[in-house]
């Protein structure tokens, strides 16, 4: 690790939908420029998210160095969800998985990012009851970040503890509870306010080029941006995404620096449950620093979603499916032998042929000569595909009408059998072009099962 | 046989065939002994106690051997259960003929059973070892509605030539069926009720998929030179060939879904050893595993009966229908007759020894003299496939290679 300390690399991840209204009789317009929020598929959780936005950044996180994932909607309890998200981006077993939960564990991430150089990322899903006051103002997002000085350097920082009732949901329960925001916004305001101008003061600025507040307090975020002379951008992608839990200071931030000039400075404040301030400079190689798409572009493409749909896919509507059996439960020795395909979609390489065989196999799919053990192994989950056949299946146990299975081969070798995924039913094409995504396939028995899921490729992201 | 000539010649003495359908009223014992004793009731010198050894076929309605050892007391006799997914009733009569092909047995009985409606699923049922959750979950419908767009992207078919071709499939195997009292459902439909049936997967709507149903099947098979002895109108087992795919098709890129090569190899195979060359003029009917419309379809291809690329057009020219040239699935097929798994690849033999018998009554097709039933499992890209010749005569020996 360098002396010094910062972000080397970054991603965000937003998911494909947008929902603009939340009225369940829709007899009149929602209301103009209201919030919209981001929300993840029936098929994404806080790993998923978490492995989207992580995998283009995080490939080469060294021995030693931990994996964070912070979130509050963890997808098990006592098991850590970071393990899942190690396993998919296949990364050394000498570096560590964490959690960290609750409304603060995104800055306390970040934290540990740019002192600790560490991998992490910060991924929320956000659910209300239907109607809520700020169900439109919640949303669905990850951000990912490695420790080093590409993307930007650590000037200063500072944190402010403060025990509050402000956010908070018991075990088991669904929905955040919230107490009266005008009193948890003066607490976060002072913590916030406190915070910032130590920071300040430690980095030795009296103004920085860019202001960036995340507050899960929406009227403690308003007042902290006027009163630390923010431009607005950061409500501007939040009025857009929602706010997104634990993943949206990461989420601001990467909105930053996907515009911020080199050598520009940037303050960053969590207010929740007390506060966290950090000073940065914007790095020389903040263009390369960031993986994927930029947070805007990524707004841009998202694709509307009715309320109907967002409700049924949350198991807010109990509607009737198929008489099929739901789909069964994984079990923990095949997942574990396989893994390799399981997390990181790898095929087998033939030594005599060639030819990629997937699942991997001791005997080639293509000549039938058996393998050394270990066979060479090939990882297709970064590779595009194309559509040999497609099929829409119209009894699908998931929470929607229909979906997409299609088979397509991959390019370079391999073929691969799976569900289409942030598409339309029946609008994938023999021949459409499609890239691998990690997803929760269902939910038995209380076991998440986990696999890649092939999405249209989209020629911007 | 595999592709070698079997040491004995087979022939098919007696069949026994309970209708197919909702059997709400019976158990998997009762329909198997239902159709033993129908089976049993064609040869009145032949006992049950005279069956050296027994096959029974089932994917998911009975364990172990004691499936027909129980239901019928058979007392200290060698009782065999097979499963090869949809070709399970098939590879019931494989297993038998091999088992008086070899002279180990000189009477033996292949049964095939499957109890698909106690459960209040529509469609097939499986049960499958505990695994990674890799696969997808998806239904048979689904898997086989793959052959659909890759058949129209390889030959050019337009949506509604190829909707036109798989609609001709589905009323011309309901319009057989309506002439067969054992079939599921008995009635002729109109092109308009398949096509706007409830889609299921892909363009495939309910009337596209074959009939789920109860049922079993029997036969009783002996060596060739011995057929007479039982009865004066023995089938002969002309060719047999069974591929068990390696599922390359979806493990590894090459595969188009337009084919099922186990089927071709299969069918190659059988042709061989019954000595035909040119089967889309040299057979007189066929069964076929018609699951799903498209299946019947690409298999009139696989089977050479028609080109590649032109089956659509044969099948709409009334090439396979009751009284075209090759008459396909004239008992109602899958489609119509049902598909209980474990029984299908028997009732298939039953069609083609009826017709051969010349017992088929409004259905007979005329001077029927060799058949072919074909019966698959699995999915496109990885399947199981069975492929017979039966005929009226047996081989000359010295005609066929081996």
């Amino acid at each position: 690790m360098s002396e010094q300390l910062g972000i080397e690399a970054y991603a965000a991840y937003l998911p494909a939908y947008v929902l603009e209204h939340n009225q369940l009789d829709a007899t009149g317009l929602p209301r103009p420029g209201g919030p919209t929020r981001g929300v993840a598929a029936f098929d994404e959780d806080s790993v998923t998210l978490a492995v989207e936005a992580l995998r283009h950044v995080a490939g080469a996180t060294p021995e030693g160095r931990q994996l964070l994932l912070a979130t509050t909607s963890a997808p098990y309890d006592a098991k850590t969800a970071a393990g899942i998200v190690h396993e998919a981006l296949g990364l050394d077993p000498g570096v560590a998985a964490v959690d960290l939960r609750g409304h603060r564990s995104g800055a306390t991430a970040l934290d540990l990012v740019l002192r600790a150089g560490a991998s992490a990322a910060l991924a929320d899903v956000r659910q209300t009851r239907p109607g809520a006051p700020d169900e439109l103002a919640q949303g669905d997002a990850a951000a990912a970040f490695t420790g080093g000085t590409g993307a930007a350097t650590l000037l200063a920082r500072a944190g402010h503890t403060t025990e509050v009732l402000e956010r908070w949901r018991l075990p088991g329960e669904r929905t955040d509870r919230i107490w009266d925001e005008r009193f948890t916004a003066d607490i976060l305001v002072a913590a916030g306010r406190e915070a910032a101008g130590r920071a300040l003061v430690d980095a030795g600025l009296d103004a920085v080029d860019h202001v960036v507040v995340s507050s899960s307090n929406a009227r403690a975020a308003a007042t902290l941006r006027r009163a630390l002379g923010g431009a607005g951008e950061d409500a501007r992608i939040e009025r857009a995404a929602g706010f997104t839990g634990a993943a949206h200071p990461g989420l601001l931030l990467a909105a930053t620096l996907d515009i911020a000039e080199p050598g520009q400075t940037v303050l960053l404040v969590s207010a929740t449950e007390g506060a966290d301030a950090f000073v940065l400079r914007v790095g020389d190689g903040v263009r390369a620093a960031r993986g994927g798409a930029s947070v805007r572009d990524q707004l841009a493409a998202r694709q509307p979603l009715g309320y109907g749909r967002y409700l049924r896919w949350r198991g807010l509507l109990d509607v009737q499916g198929p008489a099929r059996p739901a789909a069964p439960a994984p079990a923990a020795p095949p997942m574990h032998r396989r893994a390799g395909w399981k997390f990181r979609l790898e095929g087998s390489v033939c030594d005599a042929c060639g030819t990629v065989t997937t699942p991997p196999s001791r005997a080639c799919a293509a000549c039938g000569i058996v393998a050394e053990i270990p066979g060479k192994r090939i990882s297709l989950r970064d590779q595009v595909a194309r559509v040999v056949s497609v099929t829409t299946d119209h009894l699908t146990t998931m929470p929607e009408d229909a979906v997409d299975i299609v088979v397509a081969d991959v390019e370079g070798g391999g073929r691969l059998t799976a569900y289409a995924t942030d598409v339309p039913a029946g609008s994938v094409a023999v021949g459409d072009a499609v890239r691998p995504v990690f997803r929760r396939l269902w939910t038995t028995d209380g076991i998440h099962n986990y696999f890649w899921k092939l999405r249209p490729q989209e020629d911007n992201r | 046989m595999g592709t070698k000539r079997m040491t004995h010649d087979v022939a098919i003495v007696a069949m026994g065939c309970t209708p197919f359908r909702d059997h709400w009223n019976s158990s998997a014992d009762d329909l198997l002994v239902d159709a033993v004793t129908e089976c049993l009731a064609a040869l009145p010198e032949v006992q049950l106690a005279d069956v050296d050894a027994f096959w029974v076929g089932t994917q998911g309605s009975g364990m172990s051997g004691q499936t027909l050892a129980r239901p019928l007391r058979l007392v200290g006799k060698p009782v065999t259960r097979v499963e090869n997914y949809c070709a399970t009733g098939s590879e019931a009569f494989r297993n038998a003929a091999f088992a008086v092909a070899s002279g180990a047995y000189d009477v033996v009985m292949a049964t095939g059973v499957e109890k698909l409606k106690d459960s209040s699923q529509a469609g097939l049922s499986a049960v499958y070892p505990p695994s990674d959750g890799t696969d997808v979950d998806w239904t048979a419908p689904a898997g086989f509605s793959l052959l659909a767009p890759a058949y129209q992207q390889a030959h050019g078919v337009g949506d509604r030539d190829l909707r036109s071709a798989l609609t001709h499939v589905a009323v011309k195997n309901h319009a057989n069926g309506s002439r067969n009292s054992r079939a599921q459902f008995q009635k002729a439909i109109a092109p308009e009720v398949v096509e706007s049936s409830p889609k299921i997967a892909g363009p495939l709507g309910v009337m596209d998929c074959s009939g789920v149903s109860d049922g079993a099947a029997a036969a009783i098979l002996v060596r060739a030179e011995d057929a007479y002895k039982y009865t004066d109108k023995p089938i002969f087992l002309r060719g047999m060939s069974f591929v068990a795919g390696s599922g390359a098709g979806l493990a590894a890129d090459g595969y188009d879904f337009t084919t099922f090569p186990e089927v071709v190899l299969a069918a190659q195979q059988a042709y061989e050893q019954a000595g035909v060359s040119d089967p889309a003029t040299e057979i007189s009917l066929a069964e076929v595993h018609d699951c799903f419309t498209p299946t019947e379809l690409v298999l009139m291809e696989d089977l050479g009966f028609s080109e590649r690329g032109k089956a659509w057009r044969d099948i709409l020219d009334g090439r396979y229908d009751l009284d075209g040239a090759l008459p396909v699935n004239s008992d109602g097929g899958l489609k119509s007759f049902g598909h209980p798994i474990g029984a299908t690849g028997l009732r298939m033999m039953f069609e083609c020894f009826t017709q051969l018998r010349g017992e088929a009554g409004e259905r007979q097709v005329p001077d029927a003299r060799l058949a072919v039933a074909q019966n698959l499992g699995g999915q496109p890209g990885s399947c199981v496939a069975f492929v017979a010749v039966l005929g009226t005569e047996p081989s000359t020996r010295e005609e066929v290679g081996g």
